[in-house]
């Protein structure tokens, strides 16, 4: 069975197509991610939770052509939506509970 | 095939300058691309216009397909590249990703500098593609040690085809694994090109919704249907929880809504447990019999109780 594992090194990261450490500088430097350890980027490790975001900020970066600032914020908001879907869906299913009849 | 009219499909002019082209392009990556519009259909949108923006925005790639365009490309209704068609444009030696169309790659085949032009400056030996797949997980799976079978496709590149193959993989569920948590297989995802390593596959967990119980973080909710007079006198019940059946005493004098908090037999988390968080419900039966009626109408009359009282304070 192969192993789970958590983390990504931005070594890792930059091995594949179209990811640099410029650009994975750039995401952490507008808050899109969080090193979990390393001072100098070479050193850098994320959650692999995070990667996914970070991979999104780079498409949007190479797709539409905009700047890091906006990236930033486009991806705070998604995240926020998702967020807010989840809460959502659970606090619908909460009251589905209550508001539909006990006996059918 | 079909020919694609790449200026049609960005809305511009065929003598459109490269600063029209690439405001068109923006405007529509902008309303199409996958990362921000969820509608079907919407990537297939992105790509073509993707793909229409990697021509025109090429100068050597342009005046090749400007080339094919004049000479009445459009009006056939099949499309084939003349024979020995070569063509100027240097090669990148990049792949043809399996995201062009058909008639992209005809043309342009080895030489279309990767799907997002990546490769228009990138020519190590890349690593492979990550692949993301869901995986639906049961709360049951969550508290058992459960492993469950993954089936994916992979695309790979044999003799320059690209083509996609089935994978089936047994995982292991973490143990206090989170709804939408990402995992990461290392190894597992599309094979790199040449002797570079394969690329790694996420799995992002979907927690199947549970008849019984609602999710919150690491907490359960659940809605425990009381009688009447279970709630004005108290009562034993037993619950069914995912790890088994326990006993509950509802307290005297519970109402709807009130909440009781079992700690510790919520969700695992890495470290320790979430709690159970137990809502009552009070219901009454469908009909009366002529008897409980009776006892309903003494209990009415017995009981000095105004469920709306506050109703009448507001309105004094």
């Amino acid at each position: 069975m192969p192993d789970l594992i958590f983390k990504v090194s931005l070594q890792e990261l930059c091995a594949q197509e179209g990811i640099t450490e410029t650009m994975i500088i750039e995401v952490v430097e507008h808050g899109i991610a969080e090193p979990l350890a390393g001072d100098h980027c070479q050193d850098w490790v994320f959650e692999s939770d995070s990667v996914h975001w970070m991979k999104k900020a780079i498409r949007l970066y190479h797709d539409l052509e905009i700047d890091w600032v906006s990236i930033s914020m486009v991806i705070d908001l998604l995240q926020q939506k998702d967020t807010l879907l989840k809460e959502n869906a659970r606090l619908r299913s909460q009251l589905e509970r209550f508001v539909n009849s006990h006996y059918e | 095939m079909e020919f694609k009219d790449y200026y049609a499909l960005l809305g511009v002019e065929p003598d459109a300058d490269t600063k029209t082209i690439k405001t068109a392009y923006r405007k529509l990556a902008r309303k199409y691309h996958p990362d921000v519009n969820p509608e079907k259909g919407a990537e297939d949108k992105f790509k073509e216009v993707a793909e229409a923006y990697n021509v025109l925005k090429n100068t050597e790639r342009r005046a090749e397909y400007d080339e094919m365009y004049r000479h009445g490309g459009r009006s056939h209704q099949g499309f084939e590249p003349p024979p020995g068609w070569q063509g100027g444009a240097s090669s990148a030696g990049h792949q043809s990703s399996a995201d062009f169309s058909d008639f992209f790659n005809s043309i342009f085949g080895q030489r279309g500098g990767g799907f997002r032009g990546y490769s228009d400056f990138d020519q190590r030996a890349e690593r492979g593609q990550d692949i993301e797949v869901e995986l639906p997980v049961f709360l049951e799976d969550i508290i058992s040690d459960a492993s469950k079978t993954i089936e994916y496709t992979m695309p790979v590149h044999e003799n320059g085809q690209a083509k996609r193959v089935n994978k089936k993989l047994n995982v292991k569920i973490p143990k206090g694994v989170c709804d939408g948590e990402r995992v990461r297989l290392k190894g597992q995802g599309a094979p790199g090109q040449a002797s570079a390593p394969s690329g790694d596959l996420y799995l992002h967990i979907r927690i199947v919704p549970h008849p019984m119980f609602d999710i919150e973080g690491h907490d359960l909710m659940m809605t425990l249907p009381i009688a009447p007079w279970e709630a004005a006198l108290g009562a034993k019940v037993t619950l069914p929880t995912l790890s088994g059946k326990i006993n509950l005493s509802v307290p005297p004098n519970s109402q709807s809504g009130q909440k009781l908090r079992l700690k510790g037999k919520g969700l695992p988390t890495k470290t320790e447990n979430g709690d159970l968080y137990v809502i009552f419900k009070i219901v009454i039966p469908a009909t009366t019999t002529d008897a409980s009626k009776a006892l309903w109408q003494s209990l009415s009359e017995a009981t000095a109780f105004d469920p709306r009282a506050q109703w009448e304070k507001q309105n004094a």
